[in-house]
């Protein structure tokens, strides 16, 4: 039994007696006729009674039909949900999903994507006021699906929809404004399954409100198979597109402090990076800086190609230790998140650098150490600690920057497994090789087929045999950021480098292709020299010679103090805190119960004249004290305040980035969509141009089929009528023209 | 309207006074005049000769054969004679029916009435048979002049009435006028054909030239009537409420073949059949049906 819009509009179906009716007047308006020829007319009326009385019960049959369709057609009829239907079931469920992604903040003349999208839902919220059956109503934002798991509701979920839910809605509104997430909608429709389970006796409108952007639907496969699901439960589905064109945006991918040691006093190069997501070069780009919120000389770059990052650095300089931030933004565009990024940065007083060193006078390690902290006037933020191996075993290494081993003759097992764990952590570990170090146990025990940290095996020490009265360099590097200051050719102090002994690899050893081993530096003969490895977050540089001028003069040129401090900064693990987080994504400490008080203080970008919302870390299974913040919704620097177990405070910053990518603006359309998405039974629309009417809103629009059936009862009703000879003549045949022939 | 302007119309008469209506058959007149009788007498037309007989009269012997063939034959001429014509005319209530000037009584008798003028005029002897389902007025055969009031007062009836009844009309009018002559019968015909057949069979056996005048309104023929309509028996009981649109094409069937059984009928008993519609001008129908009926009769 199908519903109608209209429902008062039925009273309309008395008009089917309207046929009738003027029969019957006709019957009593008829003219009399005295009439001789009365014979002819009886058997003229004889032969076709049957056949007239007939055409004409068809005839009023398909009039009054006829005036019951397009009652009918006004009343609007909607065809229910087929198991709804079965059931008797009236009951209309309206579940939106509604993209709240920073993308939909996409900005043109006096709207955006995502005003077009509340207006949308007004539209949906206001027809389904106006239905007689029950209606409810579920609102699920992107943004707020990943929190359903922490217990956080959707906006609304199965609300009844009364007379008073317009103006609810209005209310809801004003304070939902786009999130800075990039949140996608496979989760919002993993989500709707999860909150809604199975119902067999209500009828469900899935309504996809979003921008489509190319990011998310371009390869839509598990979308598909989501959709197919909806498909399946028997929900209609409604995509209905907020944005019309893609337009030109411009974004900050990236602002992160480029390898260097992060020390008070000392200069640190920074990356921006800034891409053009338009069609058009952008030209002239301005970027914004700022250094613990005020403002810096900014930076410009001449111009961005169409789809292309450009990178540009600078440098800053924090005279003071702590906690530190920088800020990049740009000038104001179609989408305004992804115009601005943040970066903290943490600067202690300087950076404890670990030397071991086997040999008993450590002669290497103190060669190292000069040249990296040389001490006078000039900064470098580096502190150099020596000591024994044992000292590896015996000792965290967290807290170090980088581990220095030179001339090692061997390690406990522990030691090993101690450094590989630093290094796995992202630590960064330099071996200079020399007199003490032995092949075997190189080849055994750090290199370990390559299961090691160590870059390569070695074949044991051998002397460089070349023609000294050739004129070249014993030393050749790479492009490095060890070597890139050093062998700058404006000094060409490594030039006059002299090896004379190094430990060489196995003939034909040459790094895998695939591999993480990169050769920067070789000897003149091609052997390798210098040999650099990645070994889980972290890195390792093994030098085939030694640090003291023992085997070559390396450490009496210039160009050592240069390539020693580039390689410290190389080498230098980064905090925590410098790692880009995502908006949304969870703000996890891991807290050592002895060295803090669990409760943390955390402070977000908007809230720093709101109090901070304090949180008790718990206890976890190894002991430490993990504490969480779930509310990170906005970009910016959040802040985790410490209380240490003697008093003091500690506070660390974290930068929250918008996701770069889904400030491109690459939309797809109805027909890309469809192609995308076949098989997928969908109504899309353009939210422009989005009309619901109550017919589309309540269900399957019967009135385009009523109306055929209109068409084809009225050239039926025609035909009969012609066939009943209701119609004139299309000339006058007269009797005469067939007497008189 | 006075009875004599009623059916004589002056240009009718005009256009027809100038013509001559012949027997086409051989009839039988009391006087001597223009048509053909079946008695041989005083003729100049020469018609055959006989053997002569005993008590032939001597005047007819033909000497010029006895000269040449010396045997006595006798010449025999054609005697002329005058007509006697009978007017029948059809005034029974279908003849009332009229969407045009005039109705179909009024159209049958002004016929009737040109005719008796122009018999007159020829010195024919002119009667007439008014009828419906029995004679309402007989007209005997009459030459004079002012014998026209008599057949136009018979025909002035104040409204016709009663259902046609032809064959005992017809029998009526060959037992009436037993000697052979012209029998004019207007109606609508719209009476059994059977009786129909066999009366007009009964006139020709009895010697008489008959013409049917079958008069009918265009109403009839075209049956043009649109919108409900209830239509009601003139001379049959039977009412009937229809959409005549709907019956018309079954109603000029019946029609249709009802006239062609008419035509055959009238020539199969030899008798001058015309088919006349009310809308027509009289003047020029029986104009024109009296020059292509006196060409016939001259080719004769």
């Amino acid at each position: 039994m199908p519903a109608f819009v209209h429902y008062p509009l039925l009273w309309g179906l008395l008009l089917v007696g309207v046929p009738v009716v003027i029969h019957l007047i006709n019957m009593l308006r008829h003219r009399r006729v005295q009439w001789a020829a009365m014979e002819f007319l009886l058997q003229s009326q004889k032969k076709n009674r049957t056949w007239i009385m007939l055409k004409q019960l068809l005839l009023l049959l398909l009039r009054m039909l006829a005036v019951a369709v397009v009652v009918l057609i006004v009343a609007g009829p909607l065809l229910r949900n087929q198991f709804g239907n079965l059931l008797g079931s009236t009951k209309t469920h309206h579940i939106v999903l509604l993209d709240d992604s920073f993308s939909m903040s996409d900005r043109w003349a006096d709207s955006s994507a995502f005003g077009e999208a509340k207006l949308v839902i007004q539209r949906i919220g206001t027809e389904a006021a106006r239905q007689r059956q029950p209606q409810t109503f579920t609102l699920l934002r992107f943004s707020r699906v990943a929190r359903i798991d922490r217990g956080t509701q959707p906006d609304l979920l199965e609300e009844p929809v009364d007379t008073g839910f317009s103006s609810k809605l209005d209310e809801m509104f004003r304070e939902i404004e786009v999130s800075q997430t990039s949140a996608g909608p496979t989760a919002a429709l993993d989500a709707i399954g999860q909150l809604l389970g199975e119902s067999a006796d209500e009828r469900r409108i899935v309504y996809l409100i979003s921008d489509f952007r190319a990011r998310q639907w371009d390869d839509p496969t598990d979308l598909q198979e989501q959709l197919l699901q909806l498909n399946e439960a028997d929900a209609e589905v409604h995509l209905i597109n907020c944005v019309d064109r893609a337009r030109p945006n411009l974004a900050i991918t990236s602002l992160r402090a480029a390898e260097g040691i992060r020390a008070a006093g000392v200069p640190l190069l920074m990356e921006v990076t800034v891409q053009n997501f338009g069609t058009t070069t952008a030209k002239e780009v301005s970027v914004l800086l700022e250094e613990d919120g005020h403002s810096r000389p900014g930076t410009r770059i001449a111009e961005i190609p169409p789809g292309r990052a450009v990178m540009d650095r600078f440098l800053v300089h924090f005279h003071t230790a702590g906690e530190h931030q920088m800020t990049a933004r740009l000038e104001s565009d179609a989408v305004a998140a992804d115009n601005v990024r943040y970066h903290a940065l943490s600067f202690p007083v300087d950076v404890p650098v670990l030397m071991i060193d086997g040999s008993p006078d450590a002669r290497d390690a103190r060669f190292l150490s000069i040249a990296s902290a040389p001490g006078g006037p000039v900064r470098t933020g580096i502190n150099p600690q020596i000591e024994t191996p044992r000292y590896l075993s015996l000792n965290p290494l967290a807290q170090h920057h980088t581990i220095n081993l030179l001339n090692i003759e061997r390690m406990d097992r522990s030691a090993v497994e101690a450094l590989e764990q630093y290094i796995s952590a992202g630590g960064g570990v330099s071996i200079f090789l020399g007199e003490r170090c032995r092949s075997q146990f190189i080849n055994d025990e750090l290199y370990r087929h390559g299961k090691g940290f160590f870059p390569l095996p070695v074949v044991g020490q051998t002397e460089l045999l070349v023609d000294r009265l050739e004129k070249a360099p014993d030393l050749q590097v790479g492009d490095h950021p060890i070597f890139r200051r050093a062998a700058d050719e404006r000094f060409g102090f490594i030039k006059t480098v002299i090896v004379q002994r190094y430990f060489a690899a196995p003939d034909g050893w040459k790094p895998e292709a695939d591999s993480t081993i990169r050769v920067i530096a070789r000897l003149r003969n091609g052997a390798p020299l210098v040999v650099e490895r990645r070994f889980g977050e972290g890195r390792v540089v093994a030098f085939l010679t030694t640090a003291a001028p023992a085997w070559n003069n390396w450490a009496r040129n210039p160009s050592f103090v240069v390539a020693m401090q580039d390689m410290q900064a190389y080498l230098s693990r980064r905090g925590p805190s410098e790692v880009s987080r995502v908006v949304g994504s969870k703000l996890e400490l891991e807290l050592d119960p002895d060295q803090y008080q669990p409760q943390v203080r955390f402070m977000k970008p908007a809230e720093y004249a709101a109090p901070p919302a304090t949180i008790d870390a718990a206890p976890t299974a190894d002991g430490s004290l993990a504490a969480e913040l779930a509310e990170t919704d906005t970009s910016g620097i959040y802040e985790a305040r410490l209380t240490t177990t003697n008093g003091t405070s500690e506070v660390r910053r974290y930068a929250y980035n918008v996701e770069a990518e889904e400030g491109n603006l690459k939309a797809l359309l109805g027909p890309q969509l469809a192609a995308r998405l076949s098989g997928v039974k969908y109504e899309y629309r353009q939210a422009v141009a989005f009309q619901y009417t109550v017919s589309e809103l309540a269900g399957y629009n019967m009135s385009e089929w009523l109306l055929y059936l209109l068409v084809l009862l009225l050239i039926g009703e025609q035909i009969l009528a012609y066939s009943a000879s209701y119609h004139p003549p299309a000339r006058s045949r007269t009797l005469r023209n067939a007497v008189f022939a | 309207m006075p009875d004599s302007k009623r059916f004589l119309h002056p240009e009718t008469l005009r256009r027809i006074a100038r013509l001559d209506l012949r027997a086409r058959h051989v009839v039988e007149g009391f006087l001597a005049g223009m048509h053909r009788s079946s008695h041989f007498g005083q003729s100049v037309e020469f018609l055959q000769h006989r053997e002569y007989a005993w008590g032939d009269d001597l005047r007819y012997v033909d000497w010029k054969v006895w000269a040449k063939q010396d045997r006595f034959y006798v010449k025999q001429f054609e005697e002329d004679t005058n007509l006697r014509c009978t007017l029948l005319c059809d005034v029974s209530a279908s003849m009332r029916y009229g969407s045009q000037a005039m109705n179909k009584y009024e159209y049958g008798c002004t016929i009737a009435v040109s005719l008796a003028y122009l018999l007159l005029r020829q010195q024919d002897a002119v009667g007439c048979v008014a009828f419906d389902d029995s004679t309402r007025m007989i007209v005997p055969l009459r030459t004079r002049r002012n014998h026209l009031d008599s057949i136009i007062r018979a025909l002035n009836v104040s409204e016709p009435e009663n259902k046609t009844e032809m064959y005992q009309i017809l029998q009526k009018v060959a037992e009436t006028y037993p000697r052979r002559g012209l029998v004019v019968l207007v109606s609508d015909l719209l009476v059994g054909r059977e009786g129909l057949f066999r009366g007009l069979k009964l006139l020709r056996s009895r010697g008489h030239d008959v013409m049917v005048f079958h008069v009918m309104d265009d109403d009839e023929l075209d049956f043009p009537f649109t919108g409900p309509t209830r239509f009601e028996g003139l001379e049959l009981p039977e009412h009937l409420r229809c959409n005549p649109r709907a019956l018309r094409e079954g109603y000029l069937a019946s029609l249709s073949s009802y006239l062609e059984e008419v035509r055959r009928g009238c020539v199969r008993n030899n008798v001058d059949y015309s088919l006349l519609r009310t809308s027509e001008p009289l003047s020029a129908v029986l104009a024109a049906y009296l020059s292509n009926r006196l060409g016939r009769h001259h080719r004769n």
